[in-house]
Formats: structure tokens, sequence, C-alpha cells
């Protein structure tokens, strides 16, 4: 084991370069990467095969690929180091980042870790550089939200591991913890999406991800750990020799792709085969495409008064949505090869979304230091400081202020752009409906804000101190603290909230962690050597929330916070800490058998209180262990080059994150009453102090093979875990005073395998093909809910026709709603109109989320050309539409053209009774009187939710880059060291898609309650260029 | 290897553990503790109540079924016997929420074992928690009683029903023993006590007054039982003039809780009437034109709305298409409404128990046991003098005059001959607006005889409802103690009676 924490320089340096090729064909070899043992020090050959990197003397150099055999180099006094690698059997060494940011060789882990390099993260780059890893990692399930360029993407790592509580990762950047909060999204009534903490991370400066999937990689950060860790290490000046200055940027075009909303054109406005006769009857049927056939007559009115030809007007989504562009410029500056090492870099971000007026903008300042500060002792310094300003945040999910929802609705015969600006000659909206609800999508993008301004610094200082070679001492601190201005405003002039409102919200969000960590590395004789660690980490988690509501503006169109009649003020502190205690004991045995164990106690401030008898630490061990079979292998020459069994077993917490759940809050009525003041308890929860963590338990093995000279390799997983005590609501009698509490009553299993495959196909002179293939498969268990298996609901959608629920001996977040009414036989139900019934109970109509997720990733590279190509899937999912039931009643969706000239025939049953439970077989035919009812919600299929289920898989043409880097020999004479580049895309095409009419992906928050679609934006595509010159 | 010992030393320092770990975690957004005052003021303005459980216990159900209301709006599930699952269950699931949280949590305080406060407070909180607990169980029955309201106290989150007669034994007990400790002069609650001003004689003659109610109440079941406690509570000392009723001043605003939920309900609905029953009967009353009128409407533009003669009782079990046909009206323009000058102020006073209700309970214990001095007349005519006088609490507009309730004594004075149904239909007429007291009184005494209903789709077979049905929650979220309390008491339907309701 090696401790990462700072670079362990208490000698003179000096730099050493050099070229690495394949030793087979002499082709230089791209990302090998190049460490200095026992530190953390390391860089990665360019696409020439050439690095630089400083180093102390004395120096031992590592040269990994995966692939290849590992080379190790003493350093001397050379300053040229070129090396030929061999594809052999060691092939699988690489050095991976750990927990507490601890590097490990790969072969020596007992559990199942991805590390993901600069490029994965950069090559195509993202608003949300989380996006970046879709597809790349096995056993990683990332799905983004369709809220828009600032939006939040769920991320679960190995399934859910807790009913009702947060399921994304922890985020460990440069060795601290950072905050995730999700900062505001949008639920059933709508809203905005206003991200999360990860979603502001600048990908240009990522040197590196790490995903810790398992618990057994995990457990060394105690009760945070149980959702996973996501490691990202950034850039330094380490590599560097002298100064180097780097400017990229990268600029692309995102469009929504209108090929996905596939709407009917042949039928125009109207109601029940009629043309709208007057404005109140356009007013009333704004989004009813049940008028007659599209130039059947002449012309009809519409909602402004204006007669206007009754013909298809073309894609209003197109007209509706621009192309929005998203520009980002990056400049680095580096310096390296002294005592002080450093690099700063700037990134510019700006984004103008596809819905108008939605922009972003991200600025990043980005400083690493390292320093040998004295001898043995070194410093690291991370400091890192983003604003982020978000205009007009889209809104999404329920039609006000949502202009997604107006511009998918529009009958073909209205051309969209009528309704443009959306303000009436008062300045109120101009309405598009007698529904007030329902927005002017120009009024909704127009004059529905959204302003939020976020300072954030991230920063962390590590020091470590060698006592002697087998002994150091690492002490490490780091804050992320975010400042959050946020400003929400409903117009002056809305038709549904005339008067207006204002919502002012601060809020700040601060976590300070530090470690102080003893390191042991000592070698006991030619064979046995002992890697172990001490520490303590103390975590801190602040909250500090100030709301200040208005409502009802009283100088109109003055949309400012002292011009309302109403105003509303809160302010929510929350504050946590949790101090901890761990170790890690590895014992290795001739590079034949690892054997690792881990241990951490916690203690929770949450569960801590003055008359609290109750525990309030928890303690988490972890084994794992590694034998490398191919060791024992008598010919090394043979097919494989090597092979070895991983095995682990795991307990982590999660949870009792929410302070203050021991004693009753009171509220106080400020008004009071006859002058006398007013309080009374304020919840309807009641605290529960015997609240725990919830546990979870997880056994993993795994086998790591590499064949046929390193042309193949194949990494299997398979991993059970479960989730006991889990923290869910439950309901309780509300004559306890009281309608609900949390209890440690939740049970949660997952089991699933992964499986990487990576091969070179091709390799000789000029041409390199290298694949990549992730598959996994999660399976996962509600095992109990409460103590009698109610369902506990999730999460709604609009229509409340179906739900996400967790619903026992189901998988996590199934679509609960109502279903037809069957006979036994399986026919359906119809009363005597010929209107189906509704299933009483509801069913279990799907699954929300996909447990099959893949990725196929090709390169290839030909002299300066590089190909590259991202094919990413999910399969096995359901959604439902909120989106396509709401099309049926608008007679947009395609399957509404059924019956339209010549009726539509329902065959089933009807009158069943009891004596007669299968019916009476049954007919009905619907002529244009009932058609329009029978495709509605109220009476009709619409309200079925079951209609509106389809699966949620989906095959997408995720990244392509193609790029190209001008040869060396022409920079020979230049100033210029180096410069790529190339064309980029992301989210392209659908290779596959089963859902009508949305993206099966795209629902309206990142929450829990998956698989639940309604009116997000369209999807977007993007495509530009790239370009990256060196100095 | 000293030095490595004092790495791990320092490491342990390092973290400390837990320490103040107990003050972090100390809610920084809310009062943590606090002072009973503030608690009893705001408990008893959830006693008087909110619009939510006012408007659908007390008035669609309560008032309609007592017929002091009547109304053709098919949501007034109480006129025509129909069931109607929120508004049912709303006077058990905001008794418990609201009310039941605050009074238990004052008594745990106040009964904490070395707490300072003197006992008077707690006399005074057991007494107004009897109030409360009578009132939900004189309503549905066997209820949660020795278990509720402990969910964060002792962690009962599904308390068992108890048996009623158990809760009234254990509710007499206890206003037993919190008269007895109450002395006199001002309590420590002081102005906190919006009801008595911290007046420590009016709550014990308060605590013997709903004794006394208690102790009537029992009459069909344990007639003895009735006997003894009618006893003790009058020895005890009852109110004795309007001075000394249980109410509470409500505010126009400016929140819910400062209002009168009756009010805020009658500012927000303006389907109820007063009932024809009801209005027959205070035919030369003076009462009438002070608790109804006709409505601001223009049809009676140029009607005097406040003239007696004009003014007409609706029937109940109407809807709009019988309207019609039973009266030859087609609107409800031409009947009276409760009088919006007084009765329906959002402001005005809400009444737990007025003297007027004491004396005529006294006077049924003089015609039924001699009690109270034996002479039932005086106490009929003090009951009458009271109901008319207190209603200049609502306003002074409202007040009636002497020579007015004279008059009214003149033409109907006691008669001894129908003594019960006398004293009880007064009680009735004297409980206006306190309907579900009203109705649990009707239900004991089965006076005024009053005519049910049949309207299509009652769930009673016609007959008036003896009980409301549960909070339909608790089916599942006390599933267990749900069926117990059916298997004992009898079908969760309108038409199941409670212990002290026998037939």
């Amino acid at each position: 084991m090696v401790l990462t924490f700072g670079q362990k320089l208490w000698a003179q340096t000096q730099t050493v370069t050099g070229t690495i090729t394949d030793a087979e064909n002499r082709m230089p070899l791209p990302g090998v990467t190049v460490l200095e043992k026992n530190s953390s020090n390391g860089t990665t050959t360019d696409f020439d095969g050439n690095y630089s990197i400083n180093v102390e003397d004395g120096a031992i150099l590592v040269f990994s690929y995966v692939g290849f055999s590992t080379v190790e180099l003493s350093v001397g006094s050379q300053n040229t180091i070129d090396v030929e690698m061999n594809a052999s059997s060691e092939s699988l060494d690489e050095v991976i980042v750990t927990a507490l940011g601890i590097g490990r060789e790969r072969k020596s882990l007992g559990y199942a870790v991805t590390q993901l390099n600069s490029e994965s993260v950069s090559e195509v780059k993202t608003t949300n550089a989380i996006n970046s890893l879709q597809g790349k990692v096995a056993g990683v399930n990332i799905t983004p939200a369709s809220t828009g360029a600032g939006g939040t993407s769920r991320v679960i790592i190995r399934g859910a591991s807790s009913l009702t509580g947060n399921n994304n990762p922890l985020y460990v950047v440069d060795g601290v913890t950072i905050d995730n909060s999700q900062l505001g999204e949008a639920g059933p009534y709508g809203g905005s999406d206003f991200g999360d903490g990860i979603s502001s991370i600048n990908p240009d400066d990522i040197a590196s991800v790490s995903v810790l999937k398992g618990g057994a990689a995990a457990a060394l950060y105690g009760s945070r750990a149980s959702n996973g860790v996501i490691i990202i290490t950034t850039k330094g000046g380490k590599n560097q020799q002298g100064l180097g200055v780097e400017y990229a940027t990268q600029l692309t075009f995102d469009e929504v792709n209108t090929g996905v909303f596939d709407f009917q054109n042949q039928y125009g406005q109207g109601s029940l085969g009629l043309a709208p006769v007057s404005v109140n009857d356009a007013l009333d049927n704004p989004f009813s495409s049940w008028g007659p056939r599209l130039g059947s007559i002449a012309s009809s009115i519409q909602f402004d008064g204006v007669e206007r030809p009754y013909v298809d007007t073309g894609d209003n989504l197109d007209k509706f949505y621009r192309t929005g562009t998203t520009l980002i410029h990056t400049l680095a500056v580096t310096k390296g090869g002294g005592d002080l090492n450093y690099r700063f870099s700037a990134t510019d971000l700006n984004n103008e979304d596809v819905v108008p007026n939605s922009e972003l903008n991200r600025k990043s300042f980005s400083l690493n230091v390292n320093s040998i500060a004295a001898e043995k002792l070194t410093v690291d310094i991370s400091a890192r400081y983003i604003v982020e300003k978000v205009n007009n945040r889209p809104r999404v999910s329920d039609a006000p202020g949502n202009a997604n929802y107006s511009a998918a609705l529009f009958p073909a015969n209205v051309d969209i752009r009528t309704a443009s600006p959306g303000i009436a000659e008062d300045g109120t909206e101009q309405l598009i409906s007698s529904n007030t609800f329902t927005q002017n999508p120009y009024w909704a993008a127009n004059r529905f804000n959204t302003f939020d301004r976020k300072n954030r610094i991230l920063s962390s200082a590590t020091l470590n101190y060698k006592f002697f070679d087998w002994l150091d001492l690492t002490a490490r601190a780091g804050i992320d603290h975010s400042a959050i201005r946020t400003t929400i405003i409903e117009p002056y002039g809305t038709a549904y909230i005339p008067l207006g409102s204002i919502t002012e919200r601060e809020v700040n969000i601060t976590q300070v962690d530090a470690d102080v960590i003893l390191g042991i590395n000592k070698k006991i004789n030619e064979k046995f050597a002992v890697d172990a660690f001490f520490g303590a980490n103390k975590n801190t988690q602040r909250n500090d929330n100030l709301t200040l509501i208005g409502s009802r503006f009283v100088i109109p169109f003055l949309e400012i916070l002292s011009n309302v009649e109403n105003s509303s003020q809160s302010r929510t502190l929350n504050e946590l800490a949790i101090s901890s205690l761990y170790g890690s004991v590895e014992l290795s045995y001739d590079d034949l058998l690892f054997l690792s164990v881990t241990g951490r106690n916690d203690w929770f401030s949450t569960l801590s209180g003055l008359d609290q008898s109750s525990e309030n630490s928890e303690f988490y061990p972890s084994v794992s262990g590694s034998f490398v079979f191919s060791q024992l292998l008598e010919d090394q020459s043979s097919w494989i080059s090597l092979g070895r069994l991983r095995a682990g077993y795991s307990e982590v917490a999660g949870g009792a994150q929410t302070p203050y759940q021991l004693t009753l809050p009171y509220q106080i009525f400020g008004q009071g009453h006859l002058g006398n003041p007013l309080g009374q308890v304020a919840t309807s929860s009641v605290p529960n102090p015997n609240l725990t963590p919830f546990s979870k338990e997880e056994v993993e093995i795994g086998l790591d093979l590499s064949l046929f000279s390193n042309r193949l390799g194949i990494d299997l997983a398979y991993y059970k875990n479960s989730t006991k005590r889990d923290i869910v609501p439950v309901d309780i009698s509300n004559t306890s005073g009281y309608s609900n509490t949390l209890l440690n009553l939740g049970q949660l299993d997952n089991k699933g395998i992964e499986m990487l495959v990576t091969g070179t196909p091709i390799r000789n002179e000029n041409f390199r093909w290298n694949l990549s293939y992730n598959l996994s498969y999660n399976e996962s268990e509600v095992v109990a809910t409460d103590e009698s298996g109610n369902n506990i609901s999730i999460g709604d959608v609009r229509t409340f026709d179906a739900n996400s629920s967790q619903v026992v001996g189901q998988p996590f977040g199934v679509i609960f709603g109502t279903a037809y009414l069957r006979n036994p036989a399986g026919d359906i139900v119809y009363d005597a109109s010929g209107f189906p019934l509704v299933d009483p109970e509801r069913k279990v109509l799907g699954e929300g989320v996909s447990p099959w997720t893949m990725g196929l990733n090709n390169t290839f590279s030909y002299k300066g050309f590089n190909l590259s190509f991202l094919i990413d899937a999910k399969f096995g999912g359901q959604v439902y539409s909120g989106t396509n039931r709401v099309a049926y009643g608008a007679g947009l969706h395609k399957e509404t053209l059924n019956g339209r000239e010549n009726g539509l025939t329902v065959t089933g049953v009807t009158n069943v009774t009891e004596e007669n439970p299968n019916g009476e077989p049954f007919t009905y035919t619907h002529d244009d009187t009932t058609l329009q009812t029978y495709y509605g919600s109220n009476s009709g299929v619409g309200r079925i939710a079951e209609e509106f289920i389809g699966d949620s898989d989906f095959i997408k043409f995720r990244q392509l880059s193609l790029g190209y880097t001008v040869p060396a020999s022409v920079l020979e004479r230049t100033f210029i060291s180096s410069i790529d580049l190339s064309i980029v895309g992301r989210n392209l095409f659908f290779i596959h898609k089963d859902a009508d009419n949305i993206d099966p992906e795209g629902g309206f928050n990142a929450g829990n309650a998956q698989g639940l679609e309604y009116f997000g934006l369209p999807p977007v595509r993007s495509y530009g260029l790239s370009f990256n010159v060196k100095f | 290897m000293k030095r490595i010992f004092q790495i791990v030393f320092i490491l342990i320092a390092f973290v400390a553990c837990d320490e103040g770990f107990e003050e972090l975690n100390e809610n920084p957004n809310a009062a943590t503790s606090l002072e009973p005052g503030p608690k009893l003021t705001a408990t008893i303005l959830r006693v008087s109540g909110d619009r939510y459980e006012n408007w659908r216990a007390n008035l669609i159900y309560s008032s309609t079924m007592i017929q002091h209301i009547a109304t053709t709006a098919g949501y007034w599930a109480g006129d025509k016997y129909t069931y109607n699952a929120q508004y049912s269950g709303a006077w058990f699931e905001r008794t418990y929420n609201d009310q039941v949280k605050g009074i238990e949590d004052l008594r745990s305080q106040l009964s904490a074992e070395g707490n300072s406060y003197p006992k008077e407070m707690l006399s005074i909180v057991r007494i107004l928690r009897v109030h409360i607990y009578s009132k939900v169980s004189d309503i549905y029955g066997d209820v949660p009683y020795s278990e509720a309201g402990k969910g964060f106290t002792d962690g009962i989150f599904r308390p068992k029903y108890d048996p009623q007669s158990e809760i009234y034994a254990d509710m007499l007990n206890e206003l037993e023993e919190a008269t007895v400790a109450l002395g006199s002069g001002p309590s420590q609650f002081g102005s906190a006590d919006i009801i008595f001003g911290g007046d420590q004689a009016k709550w014990k003659k308060w605590g013997n007054s709903l004794m006394l109610r208690l102790a009537l109440r029992m009459i069909k079941v344990d007639p003895a039982a009735a006997q003894e406690w009618a006893t003790k509570a009058i020895a005890g000392g009852v109110m004795t003039s309007n001075e000394d009723i249980a109410y509470v001043v409500h505010t126009e605003g400016p929140d819910g809780i400062n209002r009168n939920g009756n009010g805020q309900a009658f500012s927000a609905d303006n389907n109820p009437r007063l009932s024809e029953t009801f209005v027959n009967f205070l035919q030369n009353d003076p009462r009438l034109t002070v608790y109804g009128s006709l409505p601001d409407v223009e049809a009676n533009a140029n009607i005097d709305r406040f003239a007696p003669e004009n003014q007409r009782g609706l029937p109940n079990g109407l809807d709009g298409a019988s309207l019609p046909t039973v009266t030859g009206e087609d609107d409800l323009s031409s009947f009276t409404e409760p009088n919006r000058n007084y009765m329906t102020s959002e402001s005005a006073p809400m009444f737990f128990q007025t003297y007027a209700e004491v004396e005529f309970m006294l006077a049924e214990s003089a015609v039924r046991w001699g009690l109270a001095g034996g002479d039932a007349q005086a106490h009929y005519n003090a009951g009458v003098t009271a109901a008319m006088k207190y209603l200049e609490l609502y306003s002074p507009q409202a007040t009636i005059s002497d020579g007015a309730v004279s008059a009214y004594l003149a033409e109907n004075p006691f008669n001894a001959t129908n003594a019960l149904e006398q004293i009880n239909t007064q009680y009735w007429a004297a409980t206006f607006l306190n309907d579900v007291e009203s109705w649990a009184n009707w239900r004991r005494t089965g006076f005024p005889q009053l005519t049910s209903v049949n309207y299509p789709g009652n769930v009673t077979n016609g007959t008036i409802p003896r009980r409301l049905r549960y909070f339909e929650r608790e089916q599942t979220s006390n599933a267990a103690n749900y069926q117990e309390v059916i298997g004992r008491q009898g079908q969760d339907v309108l038409t199941t009676r409670m212990w002290w309701d026998v037939q």
C-alpha cells in the first residue's frame, strides 16, 4: 500500500522525460500511467507516448498500462527514460486510488473499483461533469433528469440502499468529502431543478475519477459510504517540466431532438370533429386536436380571434425551442520541476439552453499547489472557487409556468409563434386558454423568472511528514462552502395568479472535513509485508436557509420583495457532526495473496442528546482478499496472462443525517391572542430518539482475467447486499397526537453482476482498435417496509394515476397505478357505453429503474486521427408517460387517429357480476361523438395508467469524438507543443427506443421516484468542436 | 516509539469522539421547551377549534341532525343522514392532532417529577383535558384515552381504544381530584388562561359543572352512578351565574387559530338555514331574531329581514329538486339563516359550557332526585333567563330585555307534568351552535322530540344518527385496535349506540 496524501519528497528533485512504446510494433503508447513509486506523484503519456515527470533523486518509476506488464525502473541520474512495454502476464497491476486517497495496485484489491482518467471525463465536456460517466462504469446507473442544462443527474451504484432516503454516492474531491445537497427540484405540481453539489465541478480540472462500488471499498468512509463513493482527483502541476500553458475550448450546439415527438398532424384544433367557431370556443379547446381533418375546411378562428387556414403549420417544437450553445474556455498554467509545483486554471462555461431565456454561466478557478516545505514535509493545497449564475431554470412537470407543457400540445394548425411574445397589450399574460393554469409558453419562457447565484469555495490542505521510511503522518483538512441566492418570480399578470409572487432564498452550506492518519508500511521478510494505517476524522455539516416569500404585488409589474401585500419568512439551520476513528491493515504474501481488514467507528451528533441513554456510535468492519492464482501457473506463457479471484465482506451504515430528532420543537404564533403568546408542538411527526443508522451488509466476489497477451481482459463481479433497519416513515395513529414517525423497519436487498470486457482486436504500426464493453445487472427487492408491509409511496406524477412505490416483494420503486378491470380470462371489462372500467385495486405496472445497463466504447486510432464513440443502453425497466396520457386526451397521440373516420370498435366483456365473473362478450363502436371521451381521462382510457406504461429500454448513440493531433514534427520549430482538434457530439440519436414521444430516461427530477414522466424538456442533442493547444 | 504513542494520543484527542455533540444537536429553529402559559392559550384555542372540524362535525353533521340547521346542499351530510368519511372523521382527527397533543404535553410538563409549578395549574389542565375527551367520546363512543397523545412521551404509536364506561369513570375521578385541589384567587396561568383569566374558583365551578354533565349523561346506563356524581358535583359547587360561563373570546384574525371556527365556516358557506323545527319552536321567543334573520339578498331588499313574522325555517332533508315541491320556493332566499350580525361572526365567542345548561341540569336533578334544593321550577326559570341573557356576549345588540324574558316565562311557565321534556327542549334551544353538546343531550334524553327524515341514500334507515364514524385513517394506521373496538362496541356505523346511549 502507498499513502498518497502528499507527495513524499524530501530530497532534491529532477525531471525525467521519455517516450513509451509498444515493444511489439514500436507504436507509441498513449495513456500509460507513470508513477513515482510510494507516492501519488504520477502522470500519463500523451498521444505520442511522451511523458515528463518530476521525481526525487533515487526514485523508482512505475510504468503501467492495461494489457501490458508493469515496468519499474530506478531513475538514477538519467533525465531521459524511454520504455518499451511488453504485453504480458502482469496486466492488472494498474495503480488505483482507493478510499481515503490511498493508491493501491489493482491486483491487491478484494473488491471492484473502476478508475477513469481525465480523458474520459473531458473528451466531450458536458455542463454536468457526472454525465460524462454515463455508460462507462459497470454497476453505475446515471440518469439525467429532463430539466435543462443546469439540472441534476441521479447516480446510483449497485442499486439503491435506502427505501426513502438519499441514495446518491458520497463524493470526495482531493481527499475531502464535498456537499451534494439537492437545491430544489420539481414535484408533481411542477417546479425547477436547481442542481446539486456535484453538477458544478469543472470537468477540465479532473485528473481521475475512481468509483468505489462495493461496501468493502467504501467501508473506510463509514456511515456516509452506504451508497458507494466517487473519488475525484484534480490536476496538479507535478507532471510539468518548467512552465506550461494550456488552452482548451469547446463549442457545441444544442438542439431539440424533434424527431422524438411523433404526434399526429392530420387533424386540427377542435372538439367532436368540429373546428372552433368562436374565440371562446378556441380558448376552451386550446390543446384539443379533435377537429376535422386538416384541409377539410378552409380556415378556423384561433385563440387570438384571427381566422387562419386550417392546415398543418409545421413542427411547433422546432419553432419554439432555439438552438442552444455551450461554449467552454479553459486556460491553465502549470509549473513544475522544483520544490513548488502548481497548476492554476480558469474556466468559463457559458450555456444558452434550448428553452428561450434560459442560460447558465459557470466560472471556475482552480489552484493546486504542491510543495516541499521542509525536509520530510510536503504540503499540498487545492483551492477551487466556482461562481455559477443561472437565469430562468426551465419549469417542468405540471403546466403552470411550464413552457414545455404548452409547446408540446399546440394543435398542428395553430402556429405556436402566434402566441409570441405571450404578453397582452396591458402587459399581462396573453391567454391561449380559458383554463388559467394552462400557460402561454412564451409568457412562461419570457416572464417566469428564476435567478440564482452560487459562490462556492472548495479547498483542502494536506501535510505529510515522513518520520521513517516505514512511518508517516498525514494531516488534512478541507472545506466546501456554497452561498446560494435564489429568486423565483411568478410574474404579475399571470392568469392563474394575477398579482404574482416572489420567493427570495439564501442558502449557506458548509462542510468541513478533517483527517489525521498515521501510516505504516513495512516488509517483514522477503515474502510478507504489512501495510497499515490508523486515522481519525471529523466531519461537520451546516445548512442555513433563509427564505422570504411575498405574494400579491402592489404596484403592477414591479416584481420586488418590498412591493408585496403579504409576506412570510422562515429560517432553518441544520448542523451535524460525525467523529470517527478508523484503521486498515493489509497483509500480503509474495504477490500471491492479499488480505485486508478495515474498521471504522463513527460517533453521531444527530444521535446525541442531553438525556440520551442509547448509543450514539456505530462500528463498521470489512474484510477482503485477493488471490492471484496465475502466479501458481507453471507455464507463464500460457494464454492466461493474469488471473485472480477476489472476495470481500463489509458492513456500512447510513442515514441518521437529520439533526434535532431527539426533542420536540415548539412553534410560536407571533401574533398571540388577546395579548398572550401562543406556542404549541410544531410537528406532526414524532421525533424518534431511538433511531439508529441503517446497516448495509455486502458480500462480493470477482474474477480478473487477462488473456492472449493482454489482448483481452475480463473482469467479473457478483455482489449481494442487504440494507437492514432502513429508516422509513411510518404512518401512525393520529390518536398518538402525531401522524407519522421514522422507524428502523425497512429492508432492501440488491444482488447483481458486473462485467467489463476490454480488448484490442487490432494493433499494428498505424492502426489500433480498442474496445471496452461493460454490462451490469442489478436485481433489487423490497423485503420490508413497515411492520405490516404497507406500500410506501415515494413520489407522484401530476395525473396521480400512478406513483412510485416501495412494495414488499417487488424491486425498488415500482410504478404502481390504475389498471384496466379485467375478468379472470384477462378481457377488459367495459360499461354499457363502451368505456373501460378501472380496477379498484391499483397494480404494480412496471419497474421504475432499469436493471440492465451497458456501455460499449470503441476507439480507433490511425496516425494522428482518433475516432471514439460510446453507445450505451438500459433494459428491463418501464416508464409511465404522463405526456402520452395528456396527448391522448388532446388528440395528438397517433394512437388517437384510430377510429376518427370509421369509428373505433372495442371488444371485451360487460356485466361482470359475482355470479358471472367472466361477464358477457361485448363489442362497442365509438363514433366521433364519443371517441374523444373514450381517449380522454375522465371516463376513458386516459385515467388508466396501464395504458401509458411502456418499456423504458433504449440504446443511445451517446458520445462521438473524431480528433486530429497535429504531428509533433509540424510544431517542432514553434513555441507550441501540441494541438488537438476534434469534432464532438453527445446524445446524437437513439438507436433503439420503445416509448412513444418521450426520452425514456427523462424524469422530471432525479429523486427516488423514477419511471414517472411528465413534460420535461424534450431530449437535446449536442454537436460541435473541441480545440486544445499547449505551449 | 515514544513519538508514536504521542501521535496516537493526538489522533484520539483530535476527534474527542462526541465532545459537544449534545449542544450541537439542540434545535436552533424552534423552541425546545416552553412555559406552560403559551401552551395553555394555544391549546384552549385548539379546543375551541378551527374551521375544519367545526364546519364538518359541529355544523354539517351535528347542527342538522339536531335540526337547528337545515340545508339543501348535498354535502351537508347530517341533514340527510348520509356518510361522508372526511366530515365524519374530522372531529376525531383534529381532537387528537391538535387538542390532545397540546393537553398531554402540558399535563406531562406539569406532572413531571420535581417540577415547581403550583398544583392548581395541573388541576386546570386536567379539567380542560376532561372536556376534550368527553366531547370526542360523546361523538364516537369508545376512543383512545389512557394511551392517547403519548407518541413522544411514551412512544405509543398505536393507542388502544378504551371502553367509554372506563373513560367516564376516569374522567369523573379526574374532575373530582382536580376540583378538590383548586383553591381560590388567581392561578399562576394568569391571563394565559383565556377562559377564566386565571380565576381558580371559576375553574372549580366549571369542573363541577362538567361533572354534572357527565353524571347526567349516564342516566340511561347507570342511574345510580348518575345520581351519585350529580350529588357530588352540586355539593362541590357548580356555575351560579352567566359570569361563570366557560367560553373563549375570539378575534377577527389575523390567523385561523385566532378566529371562531364556526364563524369561519359561516363566512365560507351560505347554505345553512335555520331548521323549520327550530324556527317553529322559537315562535314568540325573543331569541328567534337573535339566532336568525333573512339573508341579505336582492329578493329580500324590501322585506324587514329581522322581523319575527318574516322568519321561516327550512325543512330538513330537502335538496334542490325537492325544495319547490315541498316548500313552493325555488331558492333559499325566503328562509331564515343564522343571524349574520351576531351568530356567524369570526370574532364570536365560543361556548364550552354555559350557566343556562347547568341550571337546566339542576332542574332535571331536582325533578329526578330532589337535588339542588329540589325546586325544579326555580332552576328552570333561572335557566331560561340565563339562556336569553347570555346572548349579549355575542353582541350588545343581541341583548334581550328583562321584560322580554319575563314575558316569555309567563307564556311558557314550568310544567311539572312534562318537566323533563320541557327542560331538555330548553337545553336544546340554549345550545344552538354548540351542536355537539345539543346532539349528545338529545341522545341522552330523547328531547326535543324530533321527526327524522328519510332522504334517498341515507345510511341510517331514516333514523337520526347515534354517533359518527371514526376517522377512516384509523383503519390502516391503528388497524388492530380499530378491529378490537368495533368487535366490542359494534359496527363502525352511524347507528351504533355507545355505552351511555342504551335503548
